[in-house]
């Protein structure tokens, strides 16, 4: 009985441990509807079509597209309009834009 | 009667003989429908956005008179020779083959909102569930005593791009040695803000290798301007004692223009030009007017969707637009494409509806790699767009950061341009 309780026990603690590696919460709440919407602000300027003065970020790693867009919104990146932009974004935009980006062909 | 009416009337008059035997476009479904009357910055992208995203669940018709756009954004840059002609025309057909718009190169001539049709140029009708307009603006030939449709080529206005900007720029170009050129911006609300000073400065970078002694005198019908402390150190930086800005206090106020003397009268003197561009009052299209959903010269809108005020079921975007905050220019104009491309696939397909965000950047070039741009967020208040956020270039900026601004609004026209047209 103690040896099933024990191998239950390291069960679910692998889980946890496992989930816990897997989930990023940059990424928590992400709304992928909401991102399709919200990636309308951004469709202006970025376009796979051109890399020019404006970088393609379709297809971009979802946790990069994160984090970048929180270095923009702390202001710590240089770009009035990306800092304009990115600190109008809540968390759970942020995450819905980074998953939707990541999931456009590159 | 001015051109435009008179070709509305024209087209009018043969709508109306030919009325009978014209039937009405059938697109064959039971789809809902959608048309949207203008392929600008607008239009297009509304059109390509609720097909696109509606995936083939609504039926969407395009109303364009033209085959190819010729953008108003970077017209300027063609007009200072940083870009050649072709670069800033785009086709339509990319929205029929890639999203299934119907385009129908016509003028919408009428609105019967009652019936929910729009009639076409040809006389035949379409009907819709909603209608989209993005007819941008009008010019108000009358605003200025002695300006008129004819004077347009002696004086022209170029703020339609197309070939009055060909036109302008040649005029430019055969100036003579040490001549003058002469710039009427408009007044007040008026398409692209920042447009006339960028021109200013397009001319100037041309003079100043081609035409050294020529001056250009702008007599501005207002007392400021956009980002007028970056252009004005821009201007003297760049061509020094070249432009001369006169205000409307200084002035007194423009009286009237001669096309044929060249000359331009305001209560302080008159000043005879070169070669001059006239830019008057302007107005919402045609058919915004036609169709009943304008308030004086322009169409109020419900904030949150872009719906006019007038009639839900009619949505107004960009220039003809009172977007209130938002400035008349093509980056508006698309942002509230979306938030109406959302708006309207939640009526008609019941899909998610998210708050209406809205934003816009204006770049403008003030010399070779000398790029500026102003910006700002909005929301959608109870009766205006209100900003959220907002910034401008500074003047003290080195010229590094000037090229990356420049080098931005590269990105940015292809950016655009692939949005409304891909």
């Amino acid at each position: 009985m103690v040896n099933i309780v024990f191998k239950f026990f390291i069960a679910i603690s692998c889980l946890l441990i496992f989930r816990g590696l897997l989930a990023e919460p940059l990424l928590d709440g992400a709304d992928f509807d909401y991102g399709e919407y919200l990636s309308g602000q951004c469709l202006t300027c970025h376009q796979n079509s051109s890399d020019e003065g404006i970088p393609a970020i379709n297809g971009a790693e979802a946790l990069y597209i994160a984090k970048k867009l929180i270095l923009y919104k702390n202001k710590e990146l240089e770009n009035e309009v990306m800092q304009l932009v990115a600190g109008a974004l809540d968390k759970e935009q942020i995450a819905s834009l980074a998953i939707y980006f990541n999931s456009l062909e590159k | 009667m001015n051109n435009l009416s008179r070709r509305s009337f024209v087209s009018f008059a043969l709508a109306s003989t030919s009325l009978l035997a014209m039937p009405a476009i059938s697109t064959g479904s039971a789809r809902p429908k959608v048309v949207v009357v203008g392929g600008g910055a607008g239009g297009a992208t509304a059109a390509r956005y609720i097909a696109k995203d509606s995936k083939g669940a609504i039926d969407v018709t395009l109303i364009e008179a033209s085959k190819h756009y010729y953008t108003c954004f970077y017209s300027n840059l063609y007009l200072g020779g940083f870009r050649d002609y072709d670069s800033i025309g785009h086709s339509y057909d990319n929205l029929s083959a890639n999203h299934g718009v119907n385009v129908v190169h016509d003028w919408a001539i009428s609105v019967d909102s009652s019936a929910r049709k729009v009639r076409l140029g040809s006389g035949a009708t379409v009907s819709y569930d909603r209608l989209v307009l993005s007819p941008g603006i009008d010019i108000k030939y009358d605003s200025i005593d002695g300006y008129s449709v004819e004077a347009q080529t002696k004086m022209p206005h170029a703020w339609k791009s197309g070939t009055q900007v060909k036109v302008l720029r040649d005029q430019v170009l055969n100036m003579p040695k040490g001549g003058t050129f002469a710039m009427v911006p408009p007044p007040n609300p008026y398409r692209c803000p920042p447009g006339p000073y960028e021109r200013i400065s397009m001319v100037a970078h041309i003079l100043k290798e081609k035409n050294p002694t020529a001056k250009i005198v702008v007599i501005d019908p207002k007392d400021k301007f956009s980002k007028q402390g970056l252009f004005m150190a821009g201007w003297e930086k760049h061509y020094p004692g070249m432009v001369e800005w006169i205000d409307n206090d200084t002035h007194g106020g423009i009286k009237n223009v001669n096309p044929e003397t060249m000359e331009i009268e305001t209560d302080l003197d008159t000043f005879k030009a070169d070669v001059a561009c006239v830019v008057p009052a302007q107005r919402a299209g045609a058919i915004a007017m036609n169709a009943g959903v304008t308030d004086g010269d322009w169409s109020p809108i419900v904030p949150a969707s872009m719906q006019t005020k007038a009639d839900s079921n009619i949505y107004v975007l960009g220039d003809a637009s009172v977007a209130s905050a938002m400035p008349k220019s093509g980056f508006s104009a698309n942002s509230q494409a979306k938030v109406a491309a959302n708006h309207i696939r939640g009526e008609l397909t019941d899909s998610r509806v998210f708050p209406a965000k809205f934003s816009n950047t204006c770049w403008s070039l003030v010399a070779t790699n000398d790029g500026i741009k102003v910006g700002a967020n909005y929301k959608a208040g109870e009766e205006k767009i209100e900003v959220v956020d907002k910034f401008v270039s500074k003047t003290d900026e080195g010229n590094a950061k000037r090229k990356k601004t420049y080098e931005e609004s590269i990105g940015w026209y292809n950016g655009i341009t692939t949005d409304m047209f891909s």
